[in-house]
């Protein structure tokens, strides 16, 4: 289906190219992640297949790309698009006009195909969005932006579909529904179904194949499987393997487990090679006696909703009342729209409830102005862009400070920017930075004014898995300047590896707040596709009572020997 | 006098206006009143309707006739479910536009005669705006591309108009992120005296300019994808295709509603006309 | 048709340039539309217009697409979104920023210069402002029937788009236009081309790529402003034959406006008619 001979492809103005001497050969049918580390240039390599490189983009190209066996080069772009649909990682910029039916058939509207509104409802009938189809853009949620993107690129019915990131910014519900989807065209359609992906437990489920790229380079092309127990490989590009696969490698080096053992990567597989470790319950590391602190956060009787474009307004929430204890490490889940950022702006004051009071330190926020509550409370936004508003991070994460005339802002300004890491960036502009030096530079801000609480919105959406690593170790450097954290997160080893309790909401309302253990035993989470992590359910599949949410825990409780008192922080991530 | 309505402009606008408000209300106007009667009209007719009830008054000098086009525009108006914040706006600027020249002509020696034919020019403007109101805001923004474009508009103009439809919510939640952004690290000067206030508004000026300076630069990002994402849509070919033209327009229909709507326009300005004549023989004709 | 060159840019990326200053604009006006106006005795304080975006723009990319996008935004976002729009009186606004706009972008040889920067964006603005208050004038002489004979009018209405032209010059045009283009301009450059995947622009690219201000610009830009007029003339007078045929007519003014609305309304349907067998036979 797909031929890439020989390519080499270097962007206007790049001293490097971005691809180096690819061949890859794709067959129809195929279901295939494309791997590598953020800038190997996986987003290049997909946008020459559909002809956007060279005839959008100009660059230097050589060698040749054949898609069903005619040469990209000599096609136009309208006639690729036939062949090849493409769904950007900023899919919400894709869809162009208003309303749902009219965006999906858009582009057979345009190739003048008179059955143009047929071949858009058929297209939204393969994603489930047939009964939106006369909704406005704006009313639908991510998730199905998202599959109206795909029903976009699906009308022309190309045979090949390119998805880059699919799932980044959706909840574990939308993000197995959107796979199951693409499953659903591989199979009954017999799409060729091409995807960039981080997340290796979606490629151990769903591709066939697996290509691996580094620096502009492809090293190999593997069945999914076979890929994923290249731990090594992986692990070089910033690529973490499946939980299982990690578990079992490190079992392995430690001469647990044997030596020509297939490394396992789903649960089903690792049911079997885990077979010869038992279970030793681990001595729970005590978790350290929680004094109950101050309440920072109250939020009492809350009812709060948006204006309404049409009829009546409808709330959010009603009646809804929570506390948030001093050092609280606390984690806000739940599908989209939920409610997640409408708790965090009422307790920010951006948003004021209609009836009911938001506390924070006991102090009544409408009492209180904003430059008041500023010191006390701050939020990172989940679109880190929109906190650059100054033209250097320095320069941002100075300006609260500045602006409030706080003494030796300078020296906290250099300060900051030493604790994250940014000192070599300084002079740099916000949005020019790569995703985890963004998120980084957010944080400095956030807390520039030392506040009480910290509130971060989704941190490590569209983060790579090493980027997600970094992350956490940022936020374990919190401790000291800024001991209350809310994080709302779809991100489970985020919450397990962090959080001390997690808040579950559904249309408005808490439906479970407790620990982790808590949480994952209450059936009404688990419907809302909040699971814990595999790792977790490779340990139930072995033993009733593990409940192990870390590799590192899991590979503490399943050692064959003795147990002794090691620890594998090194290794295990 | 003047402090006084200073600080009431200040207070009410700028405490009652937020961003928000004005997301809300713009979006209202935009897509909240695709169910009306005016809406479903045929979008031919109505421009159509809006270049007789837009151009016509202009030449008109006698009072029962303008009188009675501006009913029938204030009907359609009402029909059309203009959002409030639309309508404020209006009357702002049809009073505007002629007070202040009637209070400048007044200093220069202007008399009786100068009010009234001044008080002719309003309720020609007014009713001029009231019937763009009902056109223009009555009808989905979507739609009016389309009759635009059945009139020869050119494509560009009506693609443009419906991509405005469709990114104005985002370019808004946008906007007024940043300006969050502002207003949570920065430092509004307090405003309890007369001069803190004008310092305060000032301050507000500054940063919503200051707020598009990111807003540029991230608009840029997203237009990028944008562009390759029309490209591959083939909008490019299409816009000189004139078969695409036919079958995008080809959802223009005439209906009853649509006969009725000219019709009883019509009738009414027929028997204002009538009317006008009849009383006239030149008592009310200035 | 994919690459087709000129002025160092392609199609595609004039419309990315036309789509970029068409949103920003475009949420511009139709924020300053809700910002009030501040009248100090006669001068008044107004954030008449934020016209520092597509000048910016328009100096860093294509003018005459970020011309063209910053007038279609302002009619796209405030006047038809916000329901405001004027119909054929909008025109002049239209050609008169597209005008302004796009001989400042023009005007501009090297973006790092603030110099030249601040005194093109100045340039513009006057421009527009001139075309707009000579365009107002000429509206209201032709609204308002026997101008001249009305007491204190001519005057009043001289001198107060006069003063109105002054002021938005001094205050608007400073503030909101001269100033953020030139602390603008040369802090984008360089920063906001790669997110649109074009190369910046340089001072060399001017002097062969683009005469500055061509006799075909300047030509082409009266002749817009002719239309500027024109339209708004029409809009507001529509031609004096028919007033003047009314006056004639006076004795039997019904039959005279029921043949014209005949006339009109014939020709109308011939028009409809002919459209729709137009496009039944394109494709």
């Amino acid at each position: 289906m797909i031929r890439i001979e020989d390519l080499t492809f270097t962007y206007p103005g790049a001293s490097k190219p971005s691809l180096k001497h690819v061949r890859l050969h794709v067959e129809k049918g195929d279901f295939l992640a494309v791997i590598g580390n953020n800038g190997c240039g996986k987003s290049t390599l997909c946008k020459t297949l559909n002809g956007l490189i060279p005839h959008f983009i100009t660059g230097d190209m050589e060698g040749r790309v054949l898609i069903d066996g005619l040469d990209t080069a000599e096609q136009d772009v309208g006639d690729l698009a036939r062949k090849v649909g493409y769904v950007y990682q900023d899919f919400e910029n894709q869809i162009v006009r208003p309303t749902v039916l009219d965006d999906a058939s858009f582009a057979c509207l345009n190739y003048a195909m008179d059955e143009y509104k047929e071949r858009g409802k058929r297209a939204l009938s393969m994603c489930g969005l047939r009964e939106k189809e006369n909704d406005f853009i704006w009313q639908l949620s991510g998730g199905q932006k998202h599959l109206l993107a795909l029903s976009g690129a699906l009308a022309l019915e190309p045979e090949v579909l390119i998805l880059d990131e699919p799932i980044a910014q959706l909840d574990p519900f939308h993000a197995r529904q959107t796979y199951e989807i693409l499953k659903k065209l591989n199979q009954e359609y017999g799409k060729t179904i091409i995807v960039i992906e981080h997340h290796t437990e979606y490629i151990a489920q769903y591709c066939k194949n697996a290509v691996l790229m580094r620096d502009g380079e492809i090293l190999w092309k593997l069945p999914a499987r076979e890929a994923l127990r290249q731990v090594e490989d992986l692990e070089e590009s910033n690529i973490f393997p499946p939980q299982v696969t990690s578990a079992a490698w490190i079992l392995k080096k430690k001469g647990i487990l044997s030596q020509n053992v297939q490394l396992p990567t789903t649960v089903d597989e690792g049911r079997e090679v885990f077979s010869p470790c038992r279970f030793w319950p681990s001595v729970r590391r005590n978790q350290e006696e929680k004094q109950k602190g101050e309440t920072m956060v109250d939020l009492e009787n809350i009812r709060a909703g948006y204006r309404a474009v049409k009829g009546e307004n409808r709330p959010i929430f009603d009646g809804f009342s929570l506390k948030i204890r001093k050092g609280e490490k606390v984690a806000l889940m739940g599908t989209n729209g939920a409610g997640k950022s409408t708790m965090m702006k009422l307790m920010i004051g951006l948003m004021k409830p209609e009836e009911g009071t938001v506390f924070l330190q006991g102090k009544n926020t409408r009492k209180m102005s904003p430059e008041e509550m500023s010191r006390l409370i701050s939020m990172v936004y989940q679109n880190p862009e929109e906190m650059f508003i100054k033209d250097s991070i320095q320069a941002d994460i100075a300006y609260a400070m500045k602006v409030r005339q706080i003494p030796d802002w300078e020296k906290r300004t250099e300060e900051l920017l030493e604790l994250f890491d940014l000192t070599a960036i300084k002079e740099r502009d916000g949005r020019l930075l790569s995703g985890g030096q963004m998120r980084r530079a957010s944080l400095a801000i956030g807390i520039a004014l030392n506040p009480g609480i910290l509130l971060l919105d989704e941190p490590t959406a569209n983060l790579d898995i090493a980027t997600r690593h970094e992350i956490m170790k940022t936020l374990k450097r919190l401790k000291g300047i800024t001991d209350t954290v809310v994080i709302a997160t779809h991100d489970m080893q985020l919450v397990c590896q962090w959080a001390d309790r997690i808040l579950v909401l559904k249309e408005g309302k808490l439906i479970a707040d407790g620990t982790r253990d808590e949480i994952f035993t209450d059936s009404n989470t688990a419907e809302l596709g909040i699971r814990p992590p595999e790792i977790y359910a490779m340990g139930r599949a072995l033993s009733e009572k593990a409940g192990c949410y870390t590799i590192e825990e899991f590979v503490d409780c399943f050692q064959e020997k003795e147990r002794n008192e090691m620890h594998y922080a090194g290794e295990a991530v | 006098m003047r402090c006084i309505m200073l600080e009431k402009l200040s207070e009410n606008i700028f405490d009652k206006v937020s961003i928000d408000f004005l997301r809300n209300q713009v979006l209202k106007n935009a897509y909240g009143n695709n169910d009306t009667v005016i809406a479903a009209l045929d979008p031919r007719i109505l421009l159509l309707w809006y270049l007789f009830f837009g151009l016509v008054p202009w030449f008109m000098d006698n009072v029962i006739l303008l009188l009675g086009m501006f009913l029938l525009v204030a009907v359609t108006a009402r029909l059309a479910k203009i959002a409030p914040l639309v309508l404020f706006l209006f009357c702002l600027g049809v009073f505007t536009q002629t007070g202040y020249l009637l209070l400048v002509s007044l200093f220069f020696g202007g008399n009786g005669e100068t009010v009234v034919s001044l008080l002719i020019m309003t309720l020609k403007v007014a009713v001029v705006s009231l019937a763009s109101v009902t056109v223009f805001s009555g009808l989905d923004p979507d739609r009016l591309a389309n009759g635009l474009e059945w009139f020869g508009c050119p494509e560009r103009f009506s693609f443009s108009i419906s991509f405005g439809y469709r990114m104005l919510p985002i370019l808004m939640e946008e906007f007024q992120n940043i300006l969050l952004s502002y207003r949570l690290r920065g430092n509004a000067p307090a405003r309890d005296t007369l001069a803190g206030k004008v310092k305060w508004l000032v301050y507000q000026v500054k940063v919503i300019m200051s707020a598009f300076y990111p807003l540029m630069l991230n608009t840029a990002k997203r237009s990028r994808t944008t562009v390759e994402a029309l490209e591959l849509k083939g909008y490019r070919y299409a816009s000189r295709n004139m078969a695409v033209k036919r079958i995008r327009l080809a959802s223009l229909r005439l209906k009853k509603a649509d006969i009725w709507f000219v019709g009883l326009s019509a009738v009414w300005t027929a028997v204002c006309l009538g009317l006008s004549q009849w009383v006239g023989s030149g008592v009310l004709q200035i | 048709m994919s690459a087709k060159k000129s002025n160092g840019m392609n199609q595609s990326q004039k419309l990315m340039v036309f789509v970029l200053t068409m949103s920003l604009y475009g949420l511009a006006t139709l924020i300053t539309e809700l910002i009030p106006k501040f009248q100090v005795g006669i001068v008044e304080f107004s954030v008449e217009y934020f016209l520092f975006i597509p000048l910016s723009l328009a100096m860093l990319f294509d003018p005459l697409s970020a011309a063209l996008g910053a007038s279609t935004g302002e009619l796209v976002f405030s006047e038809i979104m916000l329901g405001q729009f004027g119909g054929l009186g909008e025109l002049e606004k239209f050609l008169t920023v597209a005008i302004g706009v796009y001989i400042a972008g023009c005007l501009v040889k090297d973006p790092k210069n603030r110099t030249q920067v601040g005194a093109a964006a100045i340039l513009g603005v006057i421009l527009q402002l001139f075309m707009g208050m000579t365009v107002d004038i000429v509206k209201v002489q032709t609204a308002v029937a026997e101008f001249e004979a009305v007491p204190g009018l001519p005057e009043s209405v001289f001198f107060t788009e006069g003063f109105a032209f002054l002021n938005d010059v001094l205050f608007s045009g400073i503030f909101f236009c001269m100033l953020p283009t030139m602390y603008l301009v040369p802090r984008l450059y360089g920063k906001i081309e790669p997110l649109l995947g074009i190369k910046p622009r340089q001072a060399q690219d001017q002097i062969s790529g683009k005469p500055v201000l061509s006799v075909k610009a300047a030509v082409l830009s009266l002749i817009g402003f002719g239309a500027a007029v024109g339209a708004e003339y029409l809009a507001e007078s529509g031609m004096q034959i028919i007033d003047w045929e009314a006056s004639w007519a006076e004795s039997s003014g019904a039959l005279a406006v029921g043949i014209i609305v005949a006339a009109a309304a014939a020709a109308i349907v011939i028009f409809w008619m002919k459209r729709n067998a137009q496009l039944r036979n394109a494709g």
